[in-house]
């Protein structure tokens, strides 16, 4: 795995600085715009929990998104090669290959694909891959007020990326799954990274694929 | 105090279920058809003769489940018109590390062999239906047995990426298999031996009891794998945990303990070993539906169950 990162020239990562998010939810919205994301499904969100007993209290933010993964899990079961990864490490789903199968959605550790219940494809986040080629920064990025997210070529050591990834105290979601995600965050709160926290499982309604 | 307690989701985007109950039910009849074809071939290959009439029940019932099992597949498919992109085989179009795609291969290859070994089987060629019975068993195996892989390699959620999982599917399909064979076998002696001498109907009825004893035997080899898994799962990481606080005492306790544990599988245990209702038709049928209910409700709490775990 590592060694495929090296051979990439450019490889894109995000990074999330959570003492800068404010969780006013302007990446999700401008995701919805920019990519057109169909009513009740999202590329990026953020999961907001609230901790603590008065007067100890504090919110928590967690912006989710594709992790776009260096041994992504969706990549490999993927039957038909819908989901390829580029030379730059963006994870993609071709529109016209993609049969609709959902396993990459039920193999994804993250949940953060869905079908498209107009174009009956799956879709996720590929970080603005239209805008990165054309040289601007994902519609994320771009809007977020409090500069929390940050967006670059983590092999380019002179990169606002990789000089803020060597110098603060990073985690990711799930590392043990081995798919090496490459969203990386500063300063999150292990009860919102936690699924299973804050919610009663018996009673969580669950939603119809499209 | 403990914060985790304190916890309030008070945003999240909606948690989904991709592969619902058409997927379960697809497993089923996999398992059905991998189930019947197996008995089957030990029928066809056995030296007994008596034993030929259930390898023709068990040819014609394989190929027949493993038509209707990709239909399941096909409407579960968000671009059904898509299914030709699976079957080019070219390398670079389709990919070969995808568990779906061994079952491409599979499945063309498996029905095909079960149709012509059920044509020997019913046409009386002994030697060609043997020569199609070796070919059919590791494939009638694999078409379960891939099944299994297609969980084992979800490796996002807890009940699914385990190893045993490829097993526990091969077992649950002999279990399920072998229930099927025994209640078309007991319409078979019923309705349709009235021609047949007393003696025959005799030997039939003993063949069929038999068969009782072999579910047994296959019910306490589900039994032990679901007893393991369900023991690491208790011990393993927190979604593990939660996975089998879902089955045992959760949302699918009524479907996992109630329908399969107890219903699928405690009482038709009883039902083929008590000596009692062993002897009885009535009560090897009423054990071969419930098995075949509480494998269905296997496939059901398997699929549906181990997506039930929030991942975000
Ligand atoms: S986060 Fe999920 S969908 Fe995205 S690359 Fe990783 S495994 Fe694939
Ligand atoms: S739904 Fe599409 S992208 Fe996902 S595994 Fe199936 S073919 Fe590939």
């Amino acid at each position: 795995m590592a060694k495929e990162e090296e051979k990439r020239k450019i490889r894109y990562a995000m990074l999330v600085d959570l003492r800068r998010c404010v969780g006013c939810q302007s990446c999700s919205v401008a995701c919805k715009s920019e990519n057109e994301v169909p009513l009740s499904k999202f590329r990026t969100w953020v999961k907001i929990i609230e901790k603590g007993r008065y007067p100890d209290v504090s919110r928590q933010f967690l912006p989710a998104l594709c992790n776009n993964c260096e041994n992504p899990i969706c990549n490999r079961n993927c039957p038909v090669h819908a989901t390829y990864i580029r030379p730059d490490g963006i994870v993609m789903v071709n529109m016209h290959r993609c049969i609709g199968c959902m396993y990459c959605m039920a193999s994804c550790p993250y949940d953060v694909r869905y079908v498209n219940p107009l174009r009956k494809i799956v879709q996720k986040c590929f970080w603005c891959a239209h805008r990165v080629d054309a040289g601007l920064l994902p519609a994320c990025v771009e809007t977020c007020l409090g500069r929390a997210l940050i967006f670059g070529d983590i092999n380019d050591p002179n990169s606002e990326i990789s000089q803020v990834l060597a110098t603060n105290a990073v985690v990711r979601l799930k590392p043990e799954l081995g798919t090496d995600p490459h969203v990386f965050y500063i300063a999150a709160d292990a009860d919102a990274m936690d699924p299973t926290k804050g919610i009663d499982i018996d009673k969580i309604r669950f939603m119809e694929p499209y | 105090m403990d914060v985790g307690s304190q916890v309030t989701v008070l945003y999240n985007s909606p948690h989904q279920i991709p592969l619902g109950l058409l997927i379960a039910q697809y497993f089923y009849l996999t398992g059905l058809s991998a189930g019947s074809f197996v008995i089957s071939v030990v029928a066809i290959l056995g030296r007994k003769v008596e034993y030929k009439p259930l390898g023709k029940i068990g040819a014609i019932l394989a190929p027949l489940c493993l038509i209707l099992a990709p239909m399941n597949l096909l409407s579960d498919m968000a671009q059904p018109l898509r299914f030709w992109h699976l079957m080019t085989y070219l390398p670079g179009y389709i990919n070969f590390k995808s568990p779906i795609t061994y079952g491409v291969i599979l499945l063309t290859a498996y029905p095909i062999s079960a149709t012509i070994y059920a044509y020997f089987v019913l046409t009386g060629n002994m030697k060609w239906s043997k020569v199609f019975a070796i070919i059919g068993i590791p494939l009638a195996i694999s078409v379960h047995g891939y099944t299994g892989f297609i969980l084992a390699l979800g490796k996002g959620r807890a009940l699914w990426n385990t190893a045993l999982m490829p097993t526990l599917f091969i077992v649950s399909a002999m279990v399920s298999g072998i229930a099927m064979m025994i209640l078309i076998a007991i319409v078979r002696n019923m309705f349709f031996m009235k021609d047949k001498t007393v003696e025959e109907r005799e030997k039939d009825r003993q063949l069929i009891l038999g068969l009782g004893k072999f579910l047994g035997g296959a019910i306490i080899a589900d039994l032990f794998l679901l007893f393991n898994d369900i023991l690491v799962l208790l011990t393993s990481s927190k979604e593990a945990w939660e996975t089998a606080h879902l089955l045992l005492w959760g949302k699918f306790a009524f479907e996992f303990i109630g329908v399969e544990l107890f219903f699928g599988s405690i009482i038709p245990l009883f039902l083929v070993f008590y000596p009692k209702t062993a002897k009885t038709f009535k009560w090897l049928s009423i054990a071969s539906v419930l098995v075949m209910i509480g494998i269905y409700a296997m496939r059901f709490t398997v699929v549906v169950g181990g997506q039930s775990v929030p991942l975000h």
